[in-house]
């Protein structure tokens, strides 16, 4: 292997001359060194005393000291008479002649610990290259022991990426908490910074003193570097909308000019055009609490969103703030009206009310069922005794879901007159819709009901119904209650009468 | 021919724990990313919702609250006083004392002027007799019911308080939970959100109220707990509400509520039975079966969870409470999968079938089992001269790492979305038991597993007995030490 590198080996070191040279290129060579011997016969040469050479006597010549860096030879020879002088080689401190050397020679060659003058001078490109050229077998050895198993590998490789990734985590974590403790001072600082000229605004000037401000004069009233700052404006938002939440009358009106003035519409805009829900949400409120009338058409768009909470927020906006609320869009809504959103839209069409124009029957006619069961709440909710007439045109055209909305109505707002409708209801196979039409006709049954209530306690209802019938009955006429249980005293009939008659679990 | 089978158990075994680790870090990394998108989705939800509507909206279901009490009688005048103070419109509180051999009822009947009704009710739900129904007289505490019966246990003391309520849903509590006034208006909303599908339950999370200042039935001081074990239920409960269920939520996929807060459909309760009174997890048992019951009768459903921290409960702090505590957990566990192993693996359950059950099953119910193999397999290893220490290393390592990682996220989750445990110090010590706990606490946690799984085998039951210390400031307790010191 290693004869590869060299041309030939160390064949070329087998005359003297060779072998010399070569040691006159090594700087040094384990365990080998050479001596100068010089003859007797010229005694007297001054260079005897000479102390580099150090030359001691022998029987038949002098003889110099040890050295061992090849490169000196030829500095030592220039002082010397070199015809006269002879060099010596000692391996292991023996004398040896060329031929040991040169076996001397070969074996450190093989082991690696000699290396020809020229493999050392070898431009490191060719030996790249001839590697290269050379097929590679790497030692049992040297093999890597992580690269070879392929589940330590794995493991090990999981675990930097954990190692990686907790302090990825405990990074982000503390930039979060700094960034976030950062936002929140500058809010803190920024809301302290808005309150005073805000409020010397409010205060001071009239809604026609502002209104004739500009908006560069409006907005001078910040300095202009924090003005410009995103979250500045944000904040400066957030504040409006509170304070026009707590505050009455003019106070309204003034902060939503100031809003106008502070040129905040735009981020408003931007909110509504927003590709992320939450923003157009934000933009939503926006409008809705500052009105922002001329922003409508764009609130549009947003009622038929297949996002759960933008069309609520753009309906509950436009319900708030369309001058005429004829609920059109709420008709035409494809998708169904889930509780929360009633809900929100029960507080709005209670406010507005009193203001408004509401075209409540239109609702009655829309395809969504969830629409029209929420047409007939409001009629309830709203007390609006005057569309009786109206629901009572729907009494056979609805479901029976529906039915149930309409007789918890008839019954809140003690409609008598639909007496006939919640008596032929209470045959219905449809328990919730029964349920209901026996607890109406409690409070505005007739005999007709009487008699269908004592037939159906007849059936042998389950307790529950049972209990329901009897409570009706009870509360219809007590007289036929107590003649039904002292025809039927059985234990269900008699428990049911304890807890009618209870005081506490009637009167509290 | 043995020596052949041995090997090839051997190496089967080093297969099997190989798939199963590498599944555990998947299964938790995607664990953490499900749950930071529900995390996400939730705080954008939350956002712009107004919930003083709720409150007197006659849109707004009506809850009953069901709170079980025995021998409670040192917080049950408080508690009730509480649970009555919530804001809400319509809501009743039902409190069963389930055969209290203290005074909590007479504690009752004075505080809250109680009279014994004649109460007409049909036991749709089996429970053990009822000896009395009280209302009292008083307007104020009109919406309070004392239902007394002879003891039957935390779910039949639930069943009798289900066949009592009248509203459409059930708020089935422990009596000694802290609740925040917003609690039910929040644990409401998904019920009243969705159209598309039924909500069949609503959990929320459990905050641990040790060491933490009460004020007006609301945490107001959050503190790490003092005891080691405390503080790693604390990062215990992060990991299970923050991250995991919010994960399962995002798949709809969770399988348990905590029986400690939970919001239910009355109609669908009674429909599939109420709670099981011979299991310990009824509260597993019960969201499985309604699950189930939805699944077989293809009708499209969601059970929801609410992050927010709106419950608050002692913890145990003492580790031979603790460990039946967790020795319960197992058994309830074990016995919900065991009854309706049915859905295992079974494509008609969906995602219940396919992936909770599975996960549970893996995960939670054979998790100390196969921690336990894993040890005496290294041991054989290291036995028959067959042990890599550097592999050994390096997945114990990776274990390690993993539950350093979880932990910190689950963390890292409370304080982007609540930021509850302010002070540094705190802050401190739960990253020293996320570091801790691995070595410390989790081999325990593995002991009581197994002897959870031992106890069920040989069919020894029971809840244990809870200690409680009672809802204490920090400054209380400091000065209960020092008086307990200078003694």
């Amino acid at each position: 292997m290693l004869e590869s590198f060299g041309q030939g080996g160390l064949s070329r070191l087998e005359d003297s001359i060779s072998l010399v040279k070569e040691i006159k290129q090594q700087e040094n060579i384990p365990s080998l060194t050479y001596r100068l011997e010089f003859p007797f016969k010229d005694s007297s040469s001054q260079f005897l005393s000479d102390s580099t050479y150090s030359w001691s006597q022998t029987d038949s010549s002098y003889i110099s000291k040890q050295f061992s860096n090849g490169k000196e030879i030829d500095s030592l020879f220039q002082s010397l008479p070199a015809d006269s002088i002879d060099l010596r080689f000692f391996v292991f401190d023996e004398r040896s002649d060329v031929s040991g050397v040169a076996s001397y020679l070969e074996t450190l060659y093989n082991t690696g610990d000699f290396i020809l003058s020229e493999d050392q001078q070898r431009p490191e490109k060719d030996l790249v290259l001839m590697a290269s050229r050379n097929h590679y077998e790497p030692l049992d050895e040297y093999k890597n022991k992580l690269l070879s198993d392929k589940g330590l590998f794995s493991v090990t490789l999981i675990n930097f990426l954990f190692i990686f990734l907790s302090i990825c985590m405990i990074i982000f974590m503390v930039i979060f908490k700094r960034k976030r403790n950062q936002k929140e001072d500058n809010i803190k600082d920024f809301e302290n910074e808005i309150i005073e000229p805000l409020t010397s605004i409010l205060f001071e000037k009239s809604l026609e003193e502002i209104k004739e401000m500009t908006p560069e004069m409006i907005s001078s009233i910040y300095p202009k570097q924090i003005f410009q700052k995103r979250l500045f404006k944000k904040v400066l938002i957030d504040k409006i909308i509170s304070l026009n939440k707590k505050m009455k009358g003019d106070f309204k009106d003034k902060l939503k000019v100031l809003y106008k003035k502070f040129g905040l519409v735009d981020i408003t805009k931007a909110n509504l055009k927003h590709r992320h829900w939450d923003n157009v949400v934000s933009g939503l409120v926006q409008v809705n609490e500052m009105d922002l009338r001329d922003l409508l058409p764009l609130v549009k768009e947003h009622s038929q969103s297949s996002n759960f909470h933008v069309r609520s927020q753009a309906g509950a906006t436009l319900l708030n703030l369309s001058e005429k609320v004829d609920l059109k869009f709420l008709r035409d809504q494809n998708y169904p009206l889930s509780d929360w959103q009633q809900m929100h839209y029960l507080r709005i069409i209670k406010f507005v009310a009193a203001t408004k124009s509401l075209n409540i029957p239109i609702l009655f006619s829309s395809e969504n069922q969830s629409v029209r069961e929420f047409g007939v709440k409001l009629v309830r909710m709203l007390g609006r005794m005057d569309l009786i007439e109206e629901l009572h045109k729907i009494n056979d055209q609805v479901l029976d879901e529906e039915k149930v909305e309409l007789i918890k109505t008839y019954d809140v707002l003690g409609a008598h007159m639909e007496v006939d409708f919640i008596n032929q209801c209470m045959s219905s196979d449809y328990p919730e819709l029964k349920k209901e039409a026996i607890k109406c006709a409690g409070n505005l049954g007739n005999e007709e009901s009487e008699k269908i209530l004592l037939d159906l306690l007849e059936q042998e209802p389950d307790f529950q119904s049972r209990k329901n019938l009897l409570q009706s009955l009870f509360k219809l006429n007590q007289q036929t209650f107590d003649v039904f249980i002292s025809n039927h005293p059985n234990q269900e009939n008699l428990a049911i009468q304890a807890h009618l008659l209870d005081p506490v679990l009637n009167h509290v | 021919m043995y020596n052949f089978l041995f090997y090839f158990l051997i190496e089967l075994f080093g297969v099997a724990f190989m798939i199963l680790s590498f599944s555990v870090v998947l299964v938790y990394l995607t664990i953490m990313v499900l749950s930071a998108l529900e995390m996400r989705d939730f705080r954008k939800k939350n956002k712009y919702a107004d919930y003083q509507d709720i409150i007197t909206s006659p849109i707004a279901p009506g809850v009953s609250i069901i709170a079980p009490a025995f021998n409670e009688a040192s917080n049950i005048v408080q508690n009730a006083k509480s649970l009555l103070s919530l804001h809400y419109g319509r809501f009743e509180v039902i409190i069963v004392n389930d055969g209290s051999k203290d005074d909590t009822l007479q504690r009752l009947i004075e505080a809250f002027e109680l009279k014994k009704t004649d109460y007409a009710f049909h036991p749709e739900l089996e429970s053990q007799p009822i000896r009395g129904i009280y209302k009292s007289p008083n307007k104020s505490f009109r919406r309070l019911i004392v239902v007394d019966k002879e003891n039957g246990g935390k779910a039949d003391a639930l069943n009798a308080g289900i066949n009592i309520s009248q509203m459409e849903i059930l708020a089935c509590i422990d009596v000694d939970c802290i609740l925040s006034s917003d609690s039910i208006t929040r644990m409401v909303r998904p019920f009243m959100e969705e159209t598309n599908r039924k909500v069949i339950a609503v959990g929320g999370a459990i905050g641990i109220a040790n060491n933490c200042d009460v004020k007006d039935g609301t945490v107001t001081k959050y503190r790490a707990p003092e005891t080691t074990l405390g503080r790693f239920q604390v990062i215990e409960y992060c990991r299970a509400f923050l991250m995991g269920r919010m994960a399962w939520s995002r798949i709809n996929g969770l399988m348990l509520i905590s029986g400690a807060f939970g919001f239910f459909k009355r109609d669908l309760v009674m429909a599939v039975g109420g709670y099981f009174p011979k299991t310990v997890g009824e509260d597993m048992e019960l969201v499985v079966r309604m699950r189930r019951y939805m699944e077989e009768k293809k009708i499209p459903y969601k059970v929801s969870f609410i992050p927010d921290p709106l419950c608050w409960t002692e913890v145990p702090e003492d580790q031979d409470v603790l460990s039946r505590q967790r020795n319960r957990w197992m058994r309830g566990t074990i016995e919900t999968l065991q009854l309706h192993r049915k859905i295992g693996f079974n494509p008609r359950y969906g995602i219940l079938g396919m992936i909770s059950y599975p996960f549970w099953a893996l995960f939670e119910k054979f998790a100390p089992i196969i921690e336990i193999v894993g040890l005496i397999y290294t041991l054989i290893l290291m036995v028959i001269g067959d042990f890599s220490a550097v592999y050994f290393l390096g997945l114990l390592l990776m274990v390690y790492l993993l539950s350093l990682m979880v932990s910190s996220f689950s963390l890292l989750y409370e304080q982007i979305a609540f930021n509850n445990y302010k002070d540094r110090k705190d802050l401190n010590r739960l990253i020293w038991i996320i570091l801790l706990e691995p070595i410390l606490i989790h081999p325990k946690v593995v002991l009581w597993g197994i002897r959870g799984h031992i106890d069920f085998i040989i069919g020894k039951g029971g809840w244990g007995k809870m200690i409680r210390t009672g809802f204490k400031t920090a400054e209380d307790r400091k000065n209960i030490e020092t008086q307990s010191n200078s003694i």
